[in-house]
């Protein structure tokens, strides 16, 4: 009688050894996340299929202030400089659908075509699971993944945190510098800062 | 819906609405911006005027409409801190926000830090004496983000005069209540913050007494730190609070110092928390690095040595637990020691076991004796050195197997000893000659004994490398507790014994010899030239532990031993002569010399060594040196060696040597690091734990976001180049 739970600890023991490295969040310098989301056509994109190319994933909520900043010009342009350099650009919003600032996709499409917005994709992520394996806490919240699938910077868009737009001439683009230095195959030089934005309206933790 | 909230937004930083003065005191000026979600103005208290010498309170409160908040200077998971813009008269300057204690605001598995109800966050104006208008005209311009599950920015702009002679104190109880919820200063005293692992270990002393015993809410200053949504763990030992706060995964900041905040958790009402105490703490220990290398998802074979690791540090449960684990390293230990045998390692030995086996000629009993005393000693040697190394570990030395060879001492005395059988063998001397009696007639009379320290000898000097099947099984082993790691090294020495063992039981190969006769001695002087040839590769060891000096010094402590050997063989009065100079001899050098061979020589050797592939070379490794590779993309190959390792020699002078393999390495701009661990380096030690092992040859492909490929022990050519096709 004494000894099954024993039995069951021994089963038990390496499987608790593993499984915090599998509820770990995104680390940069590790193998990123893979992920596999609709787009907002429906159409699923899968992030390893473009193993061999620089990934930027960019979490995006029309709702939150900081991206509205972001996209009276800043973002775009951005989208379209990394992506004419054969870099491949994902917008992901992981906003619940019962949150104020929900889009359905097709008006999420609707707002990205408005804004002449430039990404390789705009990705749906209603249960959070993506936003929660990367460790995305707000809008805009920055990755950049490089041609090995490793993660390679983490954090805010730039080094000036506000809600203004006039701060974004005097700001250094961070994502902006660390895709200059991938592309000229130099390690990241500021491979995490301090993302700013609002929080991304996850589903509660049970979702 | 959107368009709606967009525009509400626009409105609110476009348009503030100006409230006209509501303070009739303060009129004309607007010090009131009223929106949907918050009421803001702008208040002073001079109760003293605003002369110069004088400090003048002023400050933004911010009432907020039901649950709405605003943020701390660190707000936590997102948000921002609100921000103060001040335009003074000349000679009045403006000091930093007194941030009263925040609130907590959790939201799902992220939180934030700030105030809701009305907080009021007061500034102080020092009036130099370069001020002398007669009234103090503050202009602010205030910027904040107000969020309940969505987030607006505000901005506003106040104006206020102040008399300078006459008082303003409407607001004083304001202030004074902002005043009494900034948090208390205190020194760090003995407090402590170190990191460890994935979490912040957090241990304050001294708090007041009317926080103690009571559950406390962890505010850092600095964002991009913690982890403030994660679940986490605090305790009090007497007036010490303890905590463990998991770090960010994305960690932004690695501060020398952290100022932090501690305040009873969840305190009622709105508007600050209960004032809290503000300490700032060095930070002890190092930071983990925020780009770590890519992590070890493990090959099949050593999933088994990495459970057992994990188990470990899970649960330090000796016994019982690795039953299935340990019954795999215990066969592949056996294996790793029998394929030990094959192995160049075994070289140096190879002559001694010949030489006892030919010994015996044709008496099937003797071999049968000779070969359990060789396995027992391979066996008993296995143990003490596996036990050794076990108690120093465990004693906190960073240390693997053929630790032994890492100390040039042990090597010199190895090479002493080779050198004194190599000339018994060459016939310089016979051990009865000078041997007290009873010594010889022990190695006469007992070669069983005999027998059992050849297979001491063959440990010693074959052992510190590691053939297939056995670094994963010596990897696991100092993972174990003490007695199933003990049992591993015992299976290892079995395996090594096992084929002299077996082949002394089998009558055959006994009678293959020829009869024992003439040949017998010319056999005995051929075997002392692979004995010479373990001593030059000794003192190449030794070349690279205590340099050239080191060789030289114990060249010289050699040719006196052989002169003391050769002079106690003399007969009459020459033996007491010569062996009495010989011996003064040995003893000044190695007096004299002893310490140039024992001492390690500094530094490390930092070169590049060049191969015959251009733009293709071997670069000393260093864990920065690999992970700055990896970051440019650059797949990694690390050749862990080590000068005392006969294999690490031979694969780098074949297969790691071969042209093919080089062409290929520049043909996929692969990186070339050496780890040498011919000296001890806990560096090299970690690394070789990380992959599972604890002894060289190790040969590791190391590429980003890819689990760390450990090539064989046995390094063919196909096996790497197929490696390297692969990337």
């Amino acid at each position: 009688m004494k000894r099954r739970p024993l039995l069951a600890l021994a089963a038990g023991l390496p499987l608790a050894g593993w499984l915090p490295a599998m509820a770990q969040t995104a680390t940069v310098g590790q193998a990123a996340p893979d992920f596999s989301l609709e787009d907002t056509s429906g159409k699923p994109v899968k992030l390893s299929a473009f193993r061999g190319k620089t990934v930027v994933l960019e979490w995006n909520n029309p709702g939150c202030p900081f991206v509205r900043k972001h996209y009276q010009g800043n973002l775009q342009a951005l989208q379209k400089e990394a992506t004419a350099q054969g870099v491949v650009w994902l917008a992901i919003n992981s906003t619940r659908e019962d949150s104020a600032d929900y889009l359905t996709p097709p008006q999420l499409a609707r707002w990205m075509a408005e804004k002449q917005a430039a990404p390789t994709a705009t990705l749906m992520d209603e249960d959070g699971a993506v936003g929660h394996a990367y460790g995305a806490r707000v809008t805009p919240h920055m990755y950049i993944v490089n041609a090995q699938g490793v993660l390679a910077y983490a954090g805010g868009i730039d080094s000036i945190p506000s809600a203004r737009v006039e701060d974004i001439a005097r700001a250094t683009n961070h994502v902006r510098v660390a895709l200059a230095e991938l592309a000229a195959g130099k390690p990241v030089s500021r491979p995490t800062s301090l993302p700013y934005g609002c929080s991304i309206k996850y589903r509660n933790a049970a979702g | 819906m959107l368009s709606l909230r967009s525009s509400l937004a626009c409105l609110a930083l476009a348009l503030p609405v100006f409230a006209s003065a509501q303070n009739p005191l303060l009129a004309p000026a607007a010090t009131v911006v009223q929106t949907e979600q918050t009421r803001t103005e702008l208040l002073a208290h001079a109760p003293q005027g605003a002369r110069p010498g004088q400090t003048v309170w002023v400050g933004l409160q911010i009432t907020h409409a039901p649950h709405w908040h605003t943020y701390w200077k660190n707000p936590g998971d997102s948000g921002l801190p609100t921000e103060l813009r001040w335009t003074l008269p000349e000679g009045v300057s403006a000091g930093d926000i007194a941030w009263p204690t925040p609130r907590k605001f959790p939201l799902g598995t992220l939180a934030n830090y700030g105030f809701d109800g009305t907080v009021l966050l007061p500034v102080p104006l020092t009036i130099g004496p370069g001020f002398n208008a007669s009234q103090l005209k503050v202009q602010l311009e205030a910027s904040w983000l107000v969020c309940r599950q969505e987030c607006i920015p505000e901005e506003g702009r106040y104006t206020l005069s102040l008399p300078v002679e006459g008082s303003t104190a409407l607001n004083g109880a304001a202030f004074e209540a902002s005043a009494r919820a900034v948090p208390t200063g205190q020194a760090a005293g003995d407090s402590t913050l170190s990191p460890d692992g994935d979490a912040l270990k957090v241990s304050l002393a001294g708090l007041p007494a009317a926080l103690r015993g009571q559950k406390l809410e962890f505010f850092p200053e600095l964002p991009g730190v913690i982890e403030p949504g994660a679940p986490w763990t605090q305790a009090w030992e007497g007036d010490r609070w303890t905590a463990r706060i998991p770090l960010s995964a994305q960690r932004s900041e690695s501060p020398e110092r952290l100022a932090l905040v501690v305040a009873r958790a969840q305190p009622t009402g709105s508007g600050p928390g209960e004032p809290g105490v503000r300490l700032d703490v060095p930070v002890q220990g190092t930071w983990p690095p925020v780009a770590a290398l890519p992590a070890a998802e493990v090959p099949a074979e050593l999933q088994a040595a990495l459970d057992a690791n994990a188990a470990r540090a899970a649960a330090p449960q000796p016994g019982g637990a690795s039953a299935l684990t340990l019954g795999a390293a215990l066969l592949g230990a056996l294996l790793g020691g029998l394929i030990l045998n094959l192995m160049p390692c075994v070289f140096p030995v190879l002559a001694i076991k010949v030489m006892a086996f030919a010994r015996h000629g044709d008496n099937p009993r003797a071999h049968r004796v000779q070969g359990l005393a060789y396995t027992a000693g391979v066996v008993v040697s296995f143990l003490a050195l596996g036990g050794l190394l076990l108690a120093l570990r465990a004693a906190g030395e960073q240390l693997g197997w053929g630790f032994q060879l890492q100390s040039p001492a042990v090597v010199a005395t190895l090479a002493a000893l080779f050198t004194v059988i190599g000339l018994n063998l060459a016939g310089l001397f016979e051990f009865g000659h000078f041997l007290p009696s009873r010594v010889a007639t022990l190695q006469a009379r007992h070669p069983v004994v005999d027998s059992a320290l050849t297979g001491v000898l063959a440990v010693a000097v074959a052992s510190p490398c590691t053939a297939p099947f056995m670094g994963a099984s010596l990897g696991l082993a100092v993972a174990l507790p003490a007695w199933q790691a003990l049992a591993v090294f015992a299976a290892l020495g079995l395996g090594m014994a096992l084929p002299y063992l077996a082949a002394s039981w089998v009558p055959a190969v006994a009678r293959a010899l020829p009869r024992p006769g003439e040949w017998m001695n010319t056999f005995r002087h051929l075997m002392a030239f692979p004995m010479f040839a373990t001593v030059v590769w000794l003192l190449w060891v030794l070349g690279q532990q205590s340099g050239i000096d080191g060789v030289a010094a114990l060249l010289a402590v050699l040719v006196a031993l052989a002169a003391l050997l050769w002079a106690w063989g003399l007969r009459g009065r020459s033996r007491w002569v010569m062996g009495g100079l010989s011996t003064a001899a040995l003893a000044a050098l190695l007096l004299a010399l002893g310490p140039h061979i024992t001492r390690l020589q500094g530094g490390t050797d930092n070169t590049t060594v060049a191969t015959s592939v251009a733009g293709v070379s071997w670069e000393p490794w260093s864990p920065q040196r690999q992970a700055a590779l990896l970051a440019e993309g650059r797949p990694v190959f690390v050749d862990f060696t080590a000068a005392w390792c006969v294999t690490c020699q031979y694969n780098k002078r074949t297969t790691l040597a071969d042209a093919r393999v080089l062409a290929d390495v520049a043909q996929r701009n692969v990186a070339l690091l050496r780890a040498d661990w011919t000296r001890r380096d806990p560096q090299v030690t970690a690394a070789l734990a990380s992959l599972g092992r604890n002894g060289v040859p190790v040969y590791a492909i190391y590429q980003n976001g890819r689990p760390p490929q450990v090539l064989t022990e046995v390094l063919g050519v196909e096996e790497v180049r197929a490696a390297l096709s692969a990337l």
